[in-house]
């Protein structure tokens, strides 16, 4: 199968490969089905349908003037560009583009972590390196600095925070574009552009301090479509000298309105790390009574959850709780934490979990030793990147959606109730209910998941999933729920929720679009950002 | 590195697991002169330990490919060379199928075992070797 990028014939397409093999060597320039076949997206529910969208080529610059001059060569040839830095965003469309036929800009040579500094706490690389490599870096150099790493740890921190991405530590380096601080971009035309302290000569300060002077553009650059990012820096925690957990449990299901804002203040203080939310009636699903009161339409009343939580024995909410720092310190605010839940919520319980000085050993990283149940994945919160994450793919892969709620227990209750129904006229599992939890992982907002499986032999499954997703989405926007990352065959349908005064935030980034990339070289529909060239 | 002799010695005990291992092996391209340097085996599937004993270093995990990988195939992946074969379930595969093509590497035999699943997983056996110019030996 010949993909040919738009606009473009056989003839044509020869002369830009042959272009870039000048550029960039002949080694490094791909658009065999075969080498093509890694560029797909592995996770697609369109896979194998008139749907995929299929780049027609690849190349792998070794360096960024190598990079400049790739984007010359598309911009001569008005051939539209994906870049990755690793493409292993599985569930959000991998290395797959936007646009038929776009040439996968692929970053994976640029692999050098150019500084770790453990005084003033930061790092600065290039797209290609991954937290794997970093956490390698860091700790075969015994530097006293933590990184924040996403689940499995196989992704680079410059493509993870340009598509938003989360971890699992403390709230400032848990949202990882948050946690950035400079970056140095390509831009459309194949200029170099510094942000930040980065733009003035001579400064020492790129990694701390992200604004310089003016209007800060770095934000164009997250699920943006104005240029190719090829240096990120990123603030690091200091290596904590302490790990302790604790678990706290509340009775009845109307407690979540006050564990919420229990969590809220601890966590905006600074207090905690991750807190993972859980419902220990969670349990209860396998009973079909207890699931279906659980699921049924409209939601159940409180009385009825409570109800079943009393006949189990079972706590409705459960909140696990992380403290970094110094051991007193991790002690205090675990001592405090109880005491603000437990005299406020009555009936909450509190359990004392594992504590250790860090590093930790292998033995504590794999969580075996905590005296309850617990979802903490203490590898991603300790930032030790893993791939074990993979045991909870099931199927072929999944799809992704993750509506951003407020941090609010009645908004928790109504997202339950909405999303539950929305979901019932699919076959899926319910991945919405009343005992669905949040997810804490942005800093200052909660998400839920829904993340049905694909199956590459099922294409009526796939269909089906595919419907659902775009469903949920509008459902969701209807109540102010948006997605926060899509992968690029749902980025129009999520981009269109954000529609504010008839879209004027899309008006307006197009329209710098079309100012800064007039022939949409770099990855255009990115975000839901077109230029006018394939606007219609 | 084996030769290809050492490599059908191996593959002689794969016949207990009744896979019928030659026929996975003849699947490679019929010029590629390949033999194994290692083999990988994940314990999830107790059958497949029936090649512990093979003629070449085996290495072992049990379903999370992570500590295999960071401590031995990532240094190995970044040098020319290294031609491995594992009896892995299809999830580890895909796991190392994606970090190995970022190295230049790709599966060239991948046969589905008739191994019992393990949690609805499926045995696959399978030779990841060097694609890419700057990995060939």
């Amino acid at each position: 199968m010949s993909i040919l990028p738009p606009d473009l014939d056989e003839a044509g397409f020869a002369a830009f490969l042959s272009d870039l093999r000048v550029a960039v060597g002949e080694d490094w320039v791909w658009s065999s089905d075969t080498d093509m076949f890694p560029y797909r997206d592995s996770f697609s529910p369109v896979w194998n349908t008139p749907e995929e969208i299929h780049a027609s080529s690849a190349v792998a610059p070794a360096d960024v003037a190598q990079v400049q001059e790739v984007v010359r060569i598309a911009g001569r040839h008005g051939v539209p560009l994906h870049p990755i830095s690793t493409g292993k965003n599985f569930g959000y469309g991998g290395p797959s583009p936007n646009v038929q036929g776009s040439a996968v800009l692929d970053l994976k040579r640029l692999d050098e972590v150019i500084e770790v500094n453990e005084d003033r706490n930061y790092c600065l690389v290039e797209p290609g390196v991954s937290y794997f490599d970093l956490y390698r870096h860091i700790t075969d150099r015994g530097l006293k600095v933590m990184i924040d790493c996403p689940d499995p740890g196989w992704g680079s921190p410059v493509g993870n925070s340009l598509d938003r991405g989360v971890g699992y530590t403390m709230p400032q380096f848990r949202d990882h574009f948050g946690a950035h601080c400079g970056m140095e971009v390509v831009l459309p035309n194949g200029e170099l552009m510094r942000t930040g302290m980065g733009a003035m000569p001579g400064a020492n300060s790129w990694q701390e301090y992200p604004y310089g002077f003016g209007p800060d553009p770095s934000g164009l650059f997250a699920q943006g479509n104005f240029g190719v990012v090829t240096k990120m820096g990123f603030r690091l925690m200091p290596q904590p000298e302490y790990y302790r957990t604790g678990l706290i449990r509340v009775p009845r299901r109307r407690d979540l309105v006050k564990l919420v804002q229990h969590v809220n203040y601890l966590s905006d203080s600074g207090m905690v790390s991750e807190v993972r939310f859980a419902s220990p009636l969670s349990a209860l699903l396998g009973n079909p009574e207890f699931a279906a009161t659980a699921t049924k339409l409209g939601g159940p009343t409180d009385a009825e959850m409570d109800a079943f939580a009393s006949a189990a024995g079972l706590h409705s909410w459960a909140i696990d709780l992380q403290f970094l720092g110094p051991e007193a310190a991790t002690l205090a605010q675990w001592e405090y934490a109880k005491d603000r839940v437990l005299s406020d919520i009555p009936g909450a319980e509190a359990l004392d979990g594992d504590h250790f000085a860090l590093p930790a050993t292998e033995e504590q990283l794999d969580n075996v030793t905590q005296p309850y149940p617990s979802a903490i994945r203490r590898r991603g919160a300790l930032g030790v990147p893993s791939l074990g994450i993979w045991e909870i793919v099931r199927d072929d892969g999944h799809v992704g959606f993750f509506p951003v709620l407020p941090r609010d227990g009645e908004a928790i209750f109504e997202l339950q109730r909405v999303l539950g129904d929305a979901q019932r006229q699919y076959p899926l599992p319910p991945y919405f209910s009343a005992v669905t939890a949040p997810l804490f992982w942005h800093s200052h907002t909660f998400q839920m998941v829904f993340a049905p499986s694909i199956k590459r032999d099922d294409p009526e499954h796939n269909a089906m999933v595919h419907r659902s997703m775009k469903h949920m989405v509008a459902v969701a926007a209807e109540h102010g729920w948006g997605d926060y990352r899509a992968a690029p065959i749902y980025q129009d349908d999520v981009a269109a929720t954000y529609s504010f005064n008839n879209g004027s935030m899309r008006t307006f980034l197009e329209a710098m679009k079309d100012a800064v990339d007039p022939n949409g070289i770099i990855a255009p529909g990115r975000g839901g950002i077109w230029p006018r060239r394939f606007r219609s | 590195m084996t030769t290809r002799r050492e490599v059908l010695k191996w593959g002689a005990v794969l016949p207990a697991l009744g896979t019928g291992w030659h026929g996975a092996f003849a699947a490679a391209p019929p010029n590629n002169a390949l033999g194994l340097d290692a083999m990988l085996v994940d314990t999830r599937f107790p059958g497949a330990l029936a090649v512990a004993d093979a003629p070449v270093p085996v290495m072992q995990f049990a379903g999370d490919v992570t500590r295999v990988w960071f401590d031995e195939l990532d240094a190995r992946w970044r040098q020319p060379g290294f031609v491995l074969g594992g009896i892995t379930g299809s999830d580890a595969l895909f796991v190392l199928e994606v970090l190995a093509q970022h190295q230049g590497r790709k599966v060239i035999s991948r046969v589905a075992l008739d191994l019992p699943p393990v949690n609805g997983v499926q045995a696959v056996r399978w030779i990841i070797a060097p694609h890419h110019p700057s990995v060939t030996a």
